[in-house]
């Protein structure tokens, strides 16, 4: 009978799963996702395109934030420099998108410098303000670099493909969001057992004794800035392609403090956390919408006019009540349970 | 026998769905499925609000008097809090699950250039009754099926500006900008600079200011050294609230053309105190006029006292709906959306119920109701004086 699960070997600590089971049900939730555009209607699919395309700056933003312990409010920021370098770069310069996505990770990655070099001495709320100016700079940049982004008029995508895939119709959009969020996320969960995660950290416990330890803050700062952003500045380009127009407007800051809440009620240093609180947040509207279609018309009605107040209500109660009763999150609330079933039934604690 | 029971099935199957796929989305027998994407959340909401309850009473206006042809109108609302990828959302929702026929209620500007792509490919008939952006006009390379009502702010700041300068325009007469930075404000410095060119204004000086400012002190101390005495504003609600605050405190006489939600209600309460009778320019008519007056009586027969929330929103909004609803009963009972944009496109001067000029659209020009009407507003009874009719400029 098992008691609990027990890491004995080394190569256990640092695998990215010692579980067997837990491969095999992420390879099922693949498969599942795979099926999904089949099985669910149009709509459903496009909403899962957004979880998607969320979820991938999500867990870029956590890497920053909850495993480097360097809070950013400029997620936003990121976003607009890889959706506009992956516009641009469509339009203009007529690139594929094949070659048009890595660029505006990297692209974002590069910006990230500009933040990340002034910002070395910087911690806690000095740089959360700090990342909040750089999403105002960028913003202003936009709307002034009139030649380049054209400036308030913003600019239509075309149709693009990838791999001969059409983007625009049908779930050829889902399909590359979901291979680039399995890429990406294997990507994340591999950083954080090499010795760059283990720096991050490192960092973000204690700087000091970091440092001491032979982390080299600076180098490890930027690579968290740098790597981070290129996360962030791919889930800007997919947004591009998602929305198929974009102005300063697509990319407000409400999309940073939606970050921020994602990895926050997903769990903070946590790759599942930040999936969790991605496709909670996005699906949260809806399930609103149906719990309400559930009480018949009169509610709906109610719904249909207030469903942001609604849907910012919960915003704040939920994460009130997740930091009041589980402070490690979604994640946490899932590690609970699984250890609770897996133990049980000499579950405790 | 089985298999021909089978085939049987099959062929009914066959014909069932030929059928539906002959009609268009979101028209049954007995109703009509119009979607409505708008602001019911955020600072901007309460264009949402206007936008909503025009919609609403035109909708049961229609519907008491028989429906179209029938067939009742159904209003899906949803809100995209003013976010552009919101509306994308809340539009992929409104065709794929609740398959509506067409919209009405397009958000602000940059949310109806975002639904765009959408709207293309649906071919979605669609009647623009905020926001009117110059992007969206037909002849600039938006779908055939979008249909736009009013200016854009072009138009009303020029003959604002037109007007002072051959009514009002004091001795010596400066002339001030102070525009937001972004494409509204550019909009507006496009009307201002036509009229200074036509004209040969003094132009003294030009300010832009970041949305969401809410302190106007350093920019009006500008307008004071730069000896202004006709101030051409393009803030809203609190901004210009503090712009007329700030101006009286420094005693500064001016003269003031402002951008038309001036006319609202809030406004009025808003730049009321500051007692300078300034000017607005708008393509329907305000609160105050007997029009308006009129529609809210009217309104009230099938929307109660909620009618008396009215705003210039609520009467676009209104015209919006039931212009799109002519098209609709001209189709008769074969209701299809090329039928309708067809229909649009042959609206000839269609009655706005003196809310605004009468509405035109052809194949060429789907913008209607550009022509403005100029109102003062005066301080000594908040009410506000009509200096011209609906004029196009």
């Amino acid at each position: 009978m098992r008691s609990g699960h027990f890491k004995e070997r080394y190569q256990q600590l640092v695998a990215v799963s010692d579980n067997r089971a837990a491969w095999g049900w992420s390879g099922l939730l693949v498969v599942a996702l795979l099926l999904l555009p089949l099985v669910a209607g149009t709509y459903p699919t496009q909403l899962a395109t957004r979880v998607l395309v969320l979820a991938i700056g999500a867990v870029g933003l956590n890497l920053l934030t909850g495993t480097a312990g360097l809070i950013s409010i400029g997620q936003a920021g990121f976003m607009a420099v890889g959706g506009y370098t992956n516009a641009i770069l469509l339009t203009e310069a007529g690139w594929p998108v094949e070659v048009t996505l890595p660029l505006s990770g990297l692209a974002a990655a590069v910006i990230s410098l500009v933040v990340g070099i002034p910002s070395l001495r910087l911690k806690g709320l000095y740089l959360a303000i700090t990342t909040l100016a750089f999403a105002f700079i960028i913003n202003h940049m936009i709307l002034y670099a009139d030649d380049i982004t054209q400036g308030n008029r913003g600019i239509f995508l075309p149709k693009s493909t990838f791999l001969g895939v059409g983007l625009t119709k049908g779930p050829g959009l889902y399909y590359l969001c979901l291979a680039l969020t399995v890429v990406m996320v294997l990507l994340a969960l591999n950083i954080l057992r090499s010795r760059v995660g283990r720096a991050w950290m490192a960092l973000r416990d204690h700087d000091i004794a970091a440092k001491v330890m032979g982390v080299n803050l600076t180098v490890y700062k930027l690579y968290a800035f740098m790597v981070s952003s290129f996360y962030v500045g791919l889930s800007g380009a997919l947004l591009s392609l998602e929305v198929r127009f974009i102005n300063v407007d697509v990319y407000g800051l409400l999309l940073s403090i939606e970050a921020l809440a994602m990895i926050i009620l997903g769990g903070l240093g946590s790759v599942r956390g930040a999936l969790l609180g991605a496709a909670f947040l996005t699906l949260l509207p809806e399930s609103i919408r149906l719990v309400f279609d559930a009480f018949g018309s009169g509610a709906q009605q109610l719904f249909s006019n207030y469903v942001f107040q609604i849907r910012e209500l919960l915003y704040g109660v939920v994460i009130v009540l997740v930091l009041r009763f589980e402070p490690g999150g979604l994640n946490g609330i899932w590690r609970n349970t699984k250890k609770y079933w897996s133990n049980w039934p000499l579950s405790y604690g | 026998m089985f298999g021909r029971m089978l085939l049987a099935g099959a062929t009914a199957l066959a014909l069932s769905g030929g059928a539906a796929l002959a009609g268009d989305p979101g028209v049954s027998d007995t109703e009509i499925k119009i979607g409505d994407i708008n602001i019911l959340s955020g600072p901007a909401k309460f264009v949402g609000d206007g936008v909503v309850l025009g919609s609403k009473i035109a909708a049961a206006e229609i519907n008491a008097n028989g429906g179209i042809n029938g067939r009742k109108i159904v209003i899906i609302t949803e809100d995209d809090g003013y976010v552009p990828s919101r509306s994308v959302q809340a539009l992929q929702k409104l065709i794929s699950q609740d398959e509506i026929f067409a919209l009405n209620g397009t958000s602000g500007s940059s949310n109806i250039l975002a639904m765009l792509p959408i709207i293309e490919e649906e071919g979605l008939p669609t009647v623009v009754t905020t926001a009117p952006n110059s992007k969206v006009y037909s002849e600039n390379g938006a779908p055939p099926t979008v249909f736009s009502i009013g200016p854009g702010y072009v138009t009303p700041f020029y003959a604002q500006v037109k007007y002072i300068h051959e009514h009002l325009e004091p001795a010596n007469a400066k002339y001030g900008l102070i525009i937001q930075d972004d494409d509204f404000g550019d909009s507006i410095e496009q009307g201002y600079d036509k009229a200074v060119k036509e004209f040969g204004l003094n132009d003294a000086i030009r300010i832009r200011y970041k949305k969401g400012q809410s302190d106007f002190s350093a920019e009006v101390l500008n307008l004071r050294e730069a000896g202004v005495n006709v101030l051409v504003s393009g803030a809203i609600f609190g901004g210009q609230a503090s712009i007329f605050k700030e101006a009286r405190k420094l005693d500064l006489d001016l003269q003031a053309a402002t951008v038309w939600v001036g006319d609202m209600p809030i406004s009025v309460k808003l730049f009321g105190p500051a007692g300078y009778p300034y000017l607005v320019a708008d393509y329907v008519v305000a609160f105050t006029d007997p029009a308006a007056q009129a529609f809210v009586e009217n309104a009230k027969k099938y929307v109660g006292d909620e009618a008396l929330a009215s705003d210039r929103y609520t009467y676009v909004t209104y015209v919006g709906l039931k212009t799109l609803a002519e098209a609709m009963r001209r189709c008769g009972q074969e209701l299809t959306r090329a039928c309708t944009v067809e229909q649009l496109d042959k609206m000839e001067n269609f009655d706005a119920g003196g809310l605004m000029a009468p509405i035109t659209f052809d194949e060429r020009n789907k913008l209607a109701g550009t022509a403005v009407k100029i109102y003062q507003f005066d301080p000594t009874n908040s009410g506000f004086k009509t200096l011209t009719e609906f004029t196009d400029y």
